[in-house]
């Protein structure tokens, strides 16, 4: 007989040992799947951690794929502080990618070289913005659960990408690949020394900060503190929840619309297959193990980014499968949900109930 | 006389640092339905959940027919014939009702079976319900009648009704009481959580009433012969009134006065009906009723948490209609909700954050006032936890972490701050102990010298300590308003209470 029962009080560390127990559990399923493989698991983790650590060229790679999981880490954080579940920061990202090329591809020869980045930044952040603000109204004022409706903008978002690059937007000039023109070297985004890492890197940094100073030192970012933790105590304080509602799934579109331009102007430099590849998705582990915390999320962003990159080396080095990595990411948000419920539940494991005659 | 059916001995059950049962004893008889009654907070619910299996006590035994059993699951309690039909009705909405019974009941009849049993059962009691409607197509009485029926089918033996008739219309109470004394008459032992005197007048042949989570009367009389009165006094026990230093306050000017103000209660509680009165500054104005009479719609609609549907309030001299008021009410009120724990606080964060709750003004600085001055917030915590004597070791410490004494006393100290005109102190002392609950009423006469206090509460012991003006709400009605300092018209507070008027 099985019994869970809730806690008086949380354990304490609550976050400490989410994140723990998730790197612990995520940790052994890797174990057993390498070994199901037939590979000894400390050969594999050696391989990833060699992968990632052998040179700075290596390490490069993961703050490249950090950069994107910051933003998106960011956009989820954003929303699920006031206990909103963006699932659609991946079609959010398509759009603030879709608005960033745009941007860079049609207003480039009017515009001012120095201007024209700020601009395709902005016009990423409201595309990003507006396509969040779709289930943020339907949410606030039809009651239209967010989960179901940010998902399923997600796959709109990519189909009208692909038309617009397969379509209207290709590169007549690009021998029938599916992909826009290469945009303006004015809008492409400063890369450091030899690296692919841009400059999208310490701007992610800056809005991981900026998102901080917002929510736990601004009176709006108290306020959306309260509803996210007691709806009832907001209503008896009068905040206005519908407001807040809109507020904060504008501001979490915005993160995964930057994210979309930090993709297309600092790596691809045009809009093409390979924008939408998940990091939207991967955004809600990267956010939840930093326990919703902004100043963490560059940290777990970068531990995923690791996650990809040693899992491309379990590919060339041991012949595995790259998608392990995926299952490792799996195991991570898994495992720290049981962190999350064994922080305020009791699981006892107890015999018969007793009958005595 | 029969011996017991079910036989509780010394239970016992914490949640935390509160004691929901503390050593109960009693007993349950074949063929009588028993009346639990008691305030809300007193344990009721709980007893009756560990009976039916839902928790497990800390301590002390419990016997049926002589034999000692203690169940882990609703389940087993079914198996032993203990069922419980909960206020919240455990059915799944989106399935019929002949496939809700056969979840329950299907192990013992059968799918095919089911819908003949159903019926019989169904004529049997008059508990008629169509088997191929969804739940959520049926009325309230319709569900509790498929609660009843689900017990019925398992055989149950032992019936516990927690508050049945709160969510009925009057001819489904009474419908339900015939169904309840028919089943009384067949043998089987019926438990009856409740707070309306009516109910047990009309139905209970025990009568157990608990206070604070202990039993404090359990006889086997025959309830009908008592009155109402003396039911009412031994629920809210009057005995023990303590005598409070009250300052003599000149009473001051009319701060709020309603005019024929309606209403239903937010979330489909009793409404309230043509409520007229005027709070003065410098005395408190109580309202006291028996749980569930309207009262929790009536403070709301004067906070602002709702909206009333008709009638118009005055406030400080301005006169606004319900909708007027619903938007102008809150900055002017300052008001200590009945659910500290999720209204008045949010546990996961810090007395200074919960300290701040309603007075975010004081705490804008910088950029238009939209940066928090969190030093500022830190201070206050700091300076409130001093003053208020509220035992913990810093204002970062989090509000969950506190008892119950002394989150209500952050609270208060939260909306003391605020100078408000007005004070609305609802239930205020529920579930504390005797020294927090005497700081609190110190704080809320100190409170009058300054503004006009409401104290809205089930607690006579309470009213009569602390009020100048004393409003009997019974039914959603204020019956009479009476003058605390006139001591033959107090004595009438307990019997109007229970909607006597002589």
């Amino acid at each position: 007989m099985i019994r869970i029962e809730k806690r008086i009080q949380p354990l304490r560390y609550q976050g400490i040992f989410a994140a723990t127990s998730a790197v612990v559990i995520a940790f052994v399923v890797g174990c057993a799947i390498f070994a199901g493989l037939g590979v000894n698991p400390l050969t594999a983790y050696a391989a990833m951690g060699k992968g990632v650590f052998s040179s700075a060229d290596a390490f490069s790679e993961v703050l490249v794929k950090a950069t994107p999981l910051i933003f998106t880490g960011l956009a989820v954080a954003t929303a699920a502080v006031m206990m909103l579940w963006n699932i659609g920061a991946e079609g959010q990202l398509v759009w603030g990618g879709i608005c960033a090329a745009g941007a860079a591809l049609f207003l480039f020869p009017q515009t001012q070289p120095w201007l024209l980045i700020p601009l395709v930044l902005t016009a990423s952040a409201l595309g990003g913005m507006v396509w969040a603000l779709i289930p943020a109204l339907l949410k606030a004022k039809l009651r239209v659960n967010e989960i179901l409706t940010t998902l399923l903008l997600n796959y709109v978002a990519i189909i009208y990408m692909e038309h617009l690059f397969y379509g209207p937007w290709r590169d007549p000039a690009g021998f029938g690949f599916p992909g826009t023109a290469q945009i303006p070297e004015a809008a492409q985004l400063l890369r450091f020394a030899g690296t692919r890492i841009s400059l999208g890197f310490p701007l992610a940094l800056l809005c991981a900060v900026m998102l901080y100073y917002l929510l736990y030192k601004s009176v709006w970012g108290y306020q959306v503190r309260v509803i996210g933790k007691e709806l009832r105590a907001a209503r008896y304080a009068g905040f206005n929840v519908t407001g807040k509602i809109l507020a904060v799934m504008a501001l979490s579109g915005a993160f995964a619309g930057m994210a979309g331009m930090v993709e297309v102007c600092g790596i691809h430099y045009r809009l093409q297959t390979g924008l939408a590849v998940g990091y939207g998705y991967d955004g809600i582990i990267v956010a939840w193990l930093a326990g919703l915390n902004p100043l963490v999320v560059p940290f777990t962003a970068i531990l995923l980014g690791a996650l990809f990159v040693g899992g491309e080396q379990l590919q060339s080095v041991l012949g595995l499968p790259s998608t392990i990595s995926l299952i490792l990411e799996g195991a991570l948000l898994f495992g720290l949900f049981t962190g999350q419920t064994l922080v305020r539940y009791t699981v006892t494991i107890s015999g018969r109930s007793k009958e005595v005659s | 006389m029969a011996d017991p059916v079910i036989s509780l001995s010394k239970v016992t059950k914490r949640f935390g640092p509160v004691w929901a049962n503390r050593e109960v004893d009693l007993d349950l008889f074949p063929g009588r339905v028993h009346a639990l009654l008691g305030e809300n907070g007193a344990g009721k619910s709980t007893l009756m959940s560990i009976l039916a299996g839902r928790y497990s006590a800390d301590g002390g035994t419990m016997m049926m027919h002589g034999r000692e059993v203690s169940f882990n699951s609703p389940a087993k309690a079914l198996d032993h014939g203990i069922g419980m039909v909960y206020q919240r009705f455990m059915l799944i909405e989106s399935m019929t009702v002949s496939e809700n019974l056969a979840l329950s009941a299907g192990k013992a009849h059968g799918r095919t079976g089911i819908d003949q049993v159903i019926h019989q059962t169904a004529e049997r009691y008059g508990l008629g319900v169509d088997p191929e409607k969804r739940v959520f197509e049926l009325s309230m009485g319709e569900r509790q009648r498929v609660e009843i029926i689900k017990l019925l089918m398992l055989d149950a033996e032992v019936l516990i009704f927690d508050e049945p008739t709160s969510v009925l219309t009057p001819p489904e109470v009474d419908a339900l009481f015939e169904v309840i004394d028919q089943l009384r008459a067949e043998g089987k032992t019926i438990v009856l959580i409740t707070h309306k005197l009516e109910e047990v007048l009309k139905l209970a042949d025990d009568i157990s009433i608990m206070r604070k989570g202990r039993l404090v009367f359990s006889e086997r009389i025959d309830a009908r012969q008592m009155s109402r009165q003396q039911l009412a006094r031994l629920m809210v026990g009057r005995d023990v009134v303590l005598r409070v230093d009250k300052k003599e306050v000149a009473v001051g000017e009319t701060i709020l006065a309603l005019q024929g103000v309606s209403g239903d209660s937010p979330l489909g509680g009793p409404s309230y009906t043509d409520v007229t009165l005027e709070i003065k500054q410098g005395e408190i104005f109580s309202i006291i009723g028996v749980a569930g009479n309207g009262q929790v719609g009536l403070v709301s609609a004067i906070t602002g948490l709702s909206q009333a549907r008709s009638g118009t309030i005055t406030f400080d001299g301005a006169t606004y209609n319900a909708r007027e008021w619903r938007m102008a009410s809150r900055e002017k009120i300052a008001y200590v909700p009945e659910d500290r724990y999720h209204s008045g606080s949010i546990g996961a964060m810090s007395i200074a954050d919960n300290f701040a709750l309603t007075r975010l003004a004081a705490y804008r600085s910088g950029m238009a006032g939209m940066v928090l001055d969190r030093e500022k917030m830190a201070a206050d915590g700091t300076r409130a936890i001093r003053d208020h004597n509220i035992k913990v070791e810093s204002s970062e410490d989090s509000a969950g972490s506190l008892s119950g004494g002394n989150l209500q006393k952050v609270i208060l100290a939260r909306e003391l701050t605020r100078n408000a005109k007005l004070f609305v102190a609802e239930q205020p002392t529920q579930g504390l102990d005797i020294s927090a609950t005497e700081e609190i009423w110190r704080a809320l006469l100190e409170c009058r010298e300054k503004a006009a206090v409401l104290l809205v509460t089930g607690d006579l012991k309470e009213v009569l300590s602390l009020s100048d003006r004393i409003g009997v709400i019974f039914n959603g009605r204020i019956l009479e308003i009476i003058d605390a300092h006139d001591s033959d018209q107090v004595d009438r507070v307990g019997l109007l209470m229970a909607g006597v008027r002589t």
